[in-house]
């Protein structure tokens, strides 16, 4: 009798398709988790993206959307041009190096609150600097692999 | 010896180099000791295992040690593990007392970090002696285990366990690898996505995107609110420090230290839970805890013995099962990959020299923490007045340099680190728990080979329960943290409806 209940949990795994088999399992304890989160707070969820939508368009809270968007715009363009730049110039890091000098100084820009003489004089130093230093360290003393 | 030959000034310096630039990351608010890590991770592929570890030891040790000084000073954790520093630092601060305060936190810091320095360095070895039995279903099991542990500690078990089972999700995608025993082919993906997908997602830059990149999108959307100097102290004048302040002091001590390491061990709890763990045992059973709060060095020993303890603690379930205690020691484990080291079981055994030199690291790196804030802890303040819009495009730049070199130049795992660090700031908003889902994401691939594994060698899915006494425990200890967790919940829902 016990034997025919364990032999109800045999299993026997194909090794063609052995590499869908626990994935298979993974993704059903996703769904089965992803619809008992829906169901437990489906009150919650079109009043919360609603709300989400409010201050994404600025209309509602305190989110600063020059800045978070701002950030994401440099970042991609930072990563999308040192790709370009990579080819122009292979294997020497100085693609990391301009594109690093270009996209701190537009960051600290768009991060800084009043801009004065003094502070941009500082960003742009900052800007020069310090990937100098790091290209320097990194590609130069320790060899080690920059775009 | 050859350990000797590994002690080199190069050795010892980048354990100084580590935890000064981790006590500067950690004194300033909103970045962490992992942050640190995984910013200086590239810097680590230059050199050696040995010296690599000691560079991050350096940085864990000084990251979570310097999360005190914004805690004392501005009312702010410069780590979350500082959050008790708080309760009675900054009063003490605004009664002239900072720097008494600071020099008293890094004393039960250094107390914390030596004490669990000696609990790895002897639990251990045992623990992996131990774990070194274990077949397929017993690792399988302890996976298990530590995933639901983690996501029962979170405020939310049900996301807990969303965000646990798709970490273990993501790091399915890729080849079901013939090394491991797989058939070679893909899964997760559409067929354009495997030239860059092959091999699945890098586990650096994911680790570097979730924890680098949303904290600076995270801190952009408040506009840097907290980048300012409002509240802050002097340290000049007031009262000093006496090591008498510790007089009946050391339960306090051995006990906050204790709590720590073991927390510590408890993957994914974080130093956090440490210290107010601590904090609240400290007031509990103190025989007279009526000043915590208001300013009582007693609150400052517990809150910072406890979150140092947690560096040696976490190191323990790394070294001896692969399984990390924390999001650094996350980290670290990736630093291991690279170097060639498979943490687990077989780690300690198969690599006395790295053991041994490990635990002089972690014990080196405790020393100069305390040497250079003690003596520098006026300078070291200075550092929180660094704007962040100096600091956070540096380190987008240094996140780029970690995710591009850890592969050798491929610019998707730099895609990468972008995609996790906007993923990690959606599931800030949403509510998913980061530390159970990057747990699931390192523990993933094992967990599914060591599944596999054990239902081919044994063909039933009953022998997960039954294959041996140490199987049944584990399943024990898995129905007790869901039952824990359970309990946790139903108590944190009743009690705004008691107090409303």
């Amino acid at each position: 009798m016990e034997s025919q209940w364990l032999s109800l949990l045999d299993v026997s795994i194909d090794f063609d398709q052995s590499h869908l088999f626990f994935p298979r399992i993974v993704t059903w304890i996703l769904v089965i988790l992803l619809a008992v989160i829906l169901l437990t707070r489906y009150r919650l969820l079109v009043p919360g993206l609603k709300h989400a939508g409010r201050v994404l368009a600025g209309r509602e809270g305190e989110f600063d959307r020059k800045r978070f968007f701002g950030t994401l715009a440099l970042t991609t363009v930072y990563f999308y041009m040192m790709g370009v730049l990579s080819d122009v110039f292979p294997n020497t890091g100085y693609s990391f190096l301009i594109c690093s000098i270009v996209f701190v100084f537009s960051l600290s820009l768009l991060y800084v609150g009043q801009l004065s003489r003094r502070l941009v004089v500082i960003i742009v130093l900052n800007a020069l600097i310090a990937p100098a230093i790091a290209w320097y360290v990194l590609a130069q003393l320790f060899r080690i692999t920059l775009p | 010896m050859d350990i000797l030959s590994h002690l080199t000034p190069m050795f010892f310096g980048l354990i100084a180099a580590g935890t000064l630039i981790g006590i500067i990351f950690g004194a300033i608010p909103g970045m962490t000791a992992t942050m640190a890590v995984a910013v200086c991770l590239p810097l680590t592929y230059a050199f050696g295992l040995e010296n690599g570890v000691a560079l991050l030891l350096g940085l864990y040790v000084g990251g979570i040690s310097g999360g005190m000084v914004p805690a004392v000073l501005l009312n702010i954790p410069g780590t979350p593990s500082s959050i008790c520093t708080t309760f009675d630092g900054y009063p003490m601060a605004q009664k002239g007392e900072g720097e008494r305060a600071l020099k008293t936190g890094i004393v039960a810091s250094i107390f914390g970090g030596l004490f669990s320095a000696a609990v790895l360095f002897f639990f251990a070895p045992v623990l992996a002696d131990f774990a070194i039995k274990f077949s397929n279903v017993e690792k399988f099991l302890i996976i298990l285990l530590a995933l639901t542990v983690i996501a029962s500690l979170c405020s939310n078990l049900l996301m807990g366990i969303f965000s646990g089972v798709l970490g273990v999700w993501l790091s399915l995608i890729g080849t079901y690898s013939i090394m491991e025993g797989g058939n070679g082919e893909t899964r997760l993906m559409f067929d354009f996505m495997e030239y860059y997908l092959i091999d699945g997602f890098s586990l650096l830059p994911v680790l570097i995107g979730i924890f680098g990149l949303t904290t600076v999108l995270l801190d952009a959307e408040t506009g840097f609110k907290g980048d300012s100097e409002h509240g802050r102290i002097s340290l000049k004048g007031g009262k000093k420090f006496s090591f008498g302040v510790f007089k009946g002091q050391l339960t306090n001590l051995i006990r906050s230290s204790g709590i720590g390491t073991f927390v510590g061990m408890l993957p994914g709890v974080g130093g956090s839970a440490a210290s107010v763990l601590a904090y609240s045992q400290e007031k509990n059973f103190s025989r007279d805890s009526s000043q915590m709060g208001k300013g009582a060095p007693q609150g400052i020993v517990s809150s910072e013995a406890s979150n140092n303890a947690l560096t040696g603690g976490a190191l323990v379930p790394l070294l001896s099962l692969g399984i990390p205690g924390d999001s650094t020691t996350a980290i670290l484990i990736g630093a291991f990959t690279l170097q060639g080291i498979q943490v687990g079981p077989l780690f300690i055994g198969n690599n006395m020299d790295t053991w041994y030199l490990i635990i002089i690291a972690l014990v080196i790196a405790n020393v100069l923490m305390f040497g250079i804030m003690y003596f520098a802890i006026r300078h070291i303040a200075k550092v929180i007045e660094v704007p962040k819009y100096i600091l956070y495009p540096l380190i987008i730049m240094m996140c780029v340099v970690g995710a591009y070199a850890i592969n050798y130049g491929i610019m998707f795992d730099v895609w990468t680190l972008l995609l996790f660090g906007v993923f990690g700031w959606v599931a800030h908003k949403i509510g998913l728990e980061t530390v159970p889902l990057i747990i699931g994401f390192i523990l993933g691939k094992s967990a599914e080979i060591y599944f596999v594994k054990s239902l081919e060698s044994y063909g039933n899915y009953s022998i997960f329960f039954t294959k041996s006494p140490i199987a049944m425990f584990l399943w024990v200890l898995i129905a007790v943290s869901l039952a824990f967790a359970i309990y946790l919940n139903i108590r944190n829902r009743r009690q705004p409806e008691v107090e409303s």
